[in-house]
């Protein structure tokens, strides 16, 4: 062995040898070491509870006990078999598309805007937009709720006065198809601000010239957007969607405290599904298992922006 | 003295320090030398203030050096925080436990058995029997029985001598004089003769039972929902029909303001408790001038005569199983439910006291509610019973019965299925 016949006056250069392989190799790890330790601590751990759980009988007197029963996959077969599970997938699904395109969609519009106005316009719609941003969730949705309500709404008042019908008394909760309309409004509207304050920084991005040369091959001014404005946006486009999906998808406060915290299955989402099954009828397994089922599916979400982020990365 | 004598008086004095140092969780009979703080968890308007204040001073006269910290919680998400409270540690010494929610809690080991106690407390020979059931599980006592509360119709003496109509002794005779209210107030687009929210399913529930319906049954220790059964849902079918003539209330909405609303002039009749009488007088909340216009009446039967059972509502106090302070607990509770106390809740607080020797407290329209526990049933006594609330089955079912989102078959099936499952401990 090379170590067992060093010479002494080898030693200072293999142990420098030694050093480099360390700061090479090791240095890098050294420095994550504290993320990674944050990440471990306030994600791995509570995400392994959360799977640890899902995979065992926890009713309240396991709760009490801190031990529960091992089932295996039962919970997760319990939910795929169950009905409510499948409608509730598929209302969330439908409810986040609706959310993602109106966000994306208005917010571009009102970010192209911005970038036609005046500029003292352009403070006034930007100053608008940081206020509604800035509002916390739960007032929104206080208001919201006052503005929807069913004896005192002002939604129904000027309906009526302005001849559109008939809304004293009109319930908009009571068909879930309006009720989940009322939803889509209210969750788009808060989600826009940041959306598009996001898309205008991109669109501040794009050069001048480019829009120029193109005009003067004679784009129309959709062309332009298409062929130019979106392909330069695109990594904007994707991580808004790809964020606006996760929050979408996990929505629960606006339906929860809209709905005085006793929303009919009707209104459940997948979040208020485990919500439900885990405080509410004290089956902490079952709600564990649709927790983690949601992870699962925005980790498909996620795996496709990282996927196209890549890309993005190889073609630059 | 000898040396051996001082010796044994000195180990004994050291004795009594040493027991006198751990403060309240040695048994000792001296009352001022126990230390500590106990919890205690009340629910948003069961007590008074007054009668909570004056509880507190009674047990500060017994033991100077404990702190009472008295917290209230809000009925929407207490079995949530009982959940978080009861897997810590450090759970509330005493709470005050919804009689439908006893069993979950009882069976799950989070409660203290205090069966041994029972007689430490005034009138329980004479406790009533539907709470004392509630507390009970496999012929263990797990709870104090609190207060009762049970349901009549408060309604506007000067709306009906307007109409001219009186209380009716029938459901129908119910609808007739409702819908002559409505004729009578037809100009008020807000009217409604009977303020009926789609989710009071407190409420629903006497229209079930009336007709012979029960919510579930047991035989041979399964479940099963009769929400489904003809009876019941003779029952169901009755009150859509009385709700979708009589009410303009939000047939999604649920019970809690109904109070406020009826204060505001625009309600006959409401189907409330004893104590709701307070909330409608309240000069804040609601309209004292409507003082003199209040009375009360039974829900009336269908069979012309006879009043229809109702939802005996109450609550029980509890010592948890993991509290440090359990005598002091047993203690405080013994205080509250004590003879001073529970007559002040009956007088003051107007709810229906825990024993049969205060039920001739009742006074003025508070008789009627008093009388009206007499003709009383309970929910189905299943430690899973508390699941099948938190999972709103029976206010959703309503809500899809008054909004004709779906028919009484299809509803109630769905709804007895789900019960059926719950009461059998499935999710």
């Amino acid at each position: 062995m090379g170590l067992a016949i060093a010479t002494p006056d080898q030693r200072p250069a293999l142990f420098l040898r030694f050093a480099q392989l360390v700061r090479r190799r090791l240095f890098p790890y050294a420095l994550i070491t504290p993320s990674v330790a944050v990440i471990a601590g306030i994600l791995a751990f509570p995400l392994g509870m959360l799977v640890w759980i899902s995979l065992q009988h926890y009713g309240l007197r396991e709760l009490i006990q801190h031990q529960g029963e091992w089932v295996g996959l039962g919970n997760y077969q319990a939910i795929l078999a169950d009905p409510l599970f499948r409608q509730v997938i598929f209302r969330s699904l439908a409810f986040t598309f609706a959310c993602v395109a109106l966000t994306v969609g208005l917010s571009t519009l009102i970010a192209l805007l911005l970038l036609k106005v005046r500029r003292a316009v352009r403070v006034i719609v930007m100053s608008a937009l940081v206020f509604v941003w800035a509002t916390p969730v739960v007032v929104t949705v206080d208001i919201w709720q006052w503005m929807f309500d069913y004896e005192f709404g002002v939604i129904n008042y000027l309906l009526t006065q302005l001849h559109l019908g008939n809304f004293i008394h009109h319930n908009w909760f009571d068909n879930p198809l309006q009720g989940w309309t009322v939803f889509v409004v209210i969750v788009v509207w808060g989600a826009i601000p940041f959306v598009t304050i996001t898309v205008y920084a991109g669109l501040l991005q794009v050069p001048g010239e480019l829009l120029d040369a193109a005009q003067v091959d004679g784009a129309g001014g959709w062309q332009r957007f298409r062929f130019v404005t979106a392909p330069m946006l695109k990594p904007i486009f994707l991580i808004v969607i790809c964020l606006s999906t996760i929050w979408d998808f996990g929505v629960f406060n606006q339906i929860y405290i809209l709905l005085n915290q006793r929303p009919s299955s009707d209104y459940y989402t997948i979040a208020i599904y485990s919500y439900r099954e885990s405080f509410g009828v004290t089956q902490y397994g079952l709600g564990a298992a649709i927790a983690v089922l949601l992870v699962l599916v925005l980790i498909v979400v996620t795996l496709f922006y990282v996927r196209e982020t890549v890309r993005q990365a190889e073609i630059a | 003295m000898n040396l051996r004598k001082r010796w044994v008086t000195l180990v004994a004095v050291a004795f009594t320090l040493v027991a006198a140092a751990c403060g309240s969780t040695a048994s000792n009979n001296n009352s001022s030398s126990q230390t500590g703080t106990l919890t205690v968890w009340l629910m948003n308007g069961s007590a008074p203030q007054s009668i909570v204040d004056a509880t507190n001073t009674d047990f500060k006269a017994k033991y100077p050096n404990v702190t009472v910290k008295v917290e209230i919680q809000q009925w929407s998400d207490v079995t949530t925080k009982l959940d978080t409270a009861f897997q810590g540690s450090n759970p509330p010494d005493v709470m005050e436990l919804g009689n439908t929610l006893v069993a979950k809690y009882a069976a799950a080991g989070a409660l203290l058995d205090i069966t041994g106690k029972k007689t430490g407390f005034d009138n329980s020979a004479t406790w009533l029997q539907s709470l004392t059931d509630s507390c009970t599980q496999g012929g263990k006592l797990y709870c104090v029985p609190y207060y009762a509360g049970s349901r009549a119709i408060i309604y506007r003496k000067d709306f009906f001598a307007s109409a001219g109509v009186a209380p009716p002794d029938s459901m129908d005779a119910l609808l007739t004089i409702g819908q002559k209210l409505m004729t009578a107030h037809a100009s008020d687009p807000n009217f409604s003769a009977l303020y009926f929210p789609g989710k009071y399913w407190y409420a629903a529930l006497p229209f079930v039972w009336d007709f012979g319906g029960d919510i579930a049954t047991q035989s041979g220790g399964k479940w099963s929902g009769t929400l489904d059964q003809p009876s019941s849902q003779q029952g169901l079918t009755t009150l859509q029909n009385i709700v979708s003539k009589l009410s303009r209330a939000d047939k999604t909405g649920d019970e809690a303001k109904q109070d406020a609303v009826f204060a505001q002039g625009h309600v006959a009749m409401i189907i409330a408790n004893g104590w709701e009488v307070g909330v409608i007088l309240d000069p804040k909340a609601g309209n004292p001038a409507l003082k003199d216009q209040l009375g009360a009446f039974p829900i009336p039967s269908h069979n012309a005569g006879s009043t229809a059972p109702v939802f005996l509502g109450g609550s029980d106090l509890g010592i948890s199983a993991k509290s440090k302070h359990q005598d002091l607990a047993q203690a405080w509770i013994a205080t509250l439910t004590g003879n001073k106390h529970m007559a002040e809740m009956a007088t003051v607080g107007g709810v229906i006291p825990n024993t049969t020797s205060m039920l001739n407290l009742g006074t003025g329209i508070n008789t009627t509610f008093y009388n009206a526990a007499k003709n009383s049933k309970f929910v189905p006594n299943s430690q899973n019973w508390a699941s099948v609330e938190s999972a709103n089955v029976l206010p959703d079912m309503l809500v899809k019965i008054f909004t004709k989102q779906q028919d009484i078959q299809t509803a109630t099936t769905a709804a007895s299925n789900r019960i059926t499952t719950i009461l059998n401990g499935g999710g």
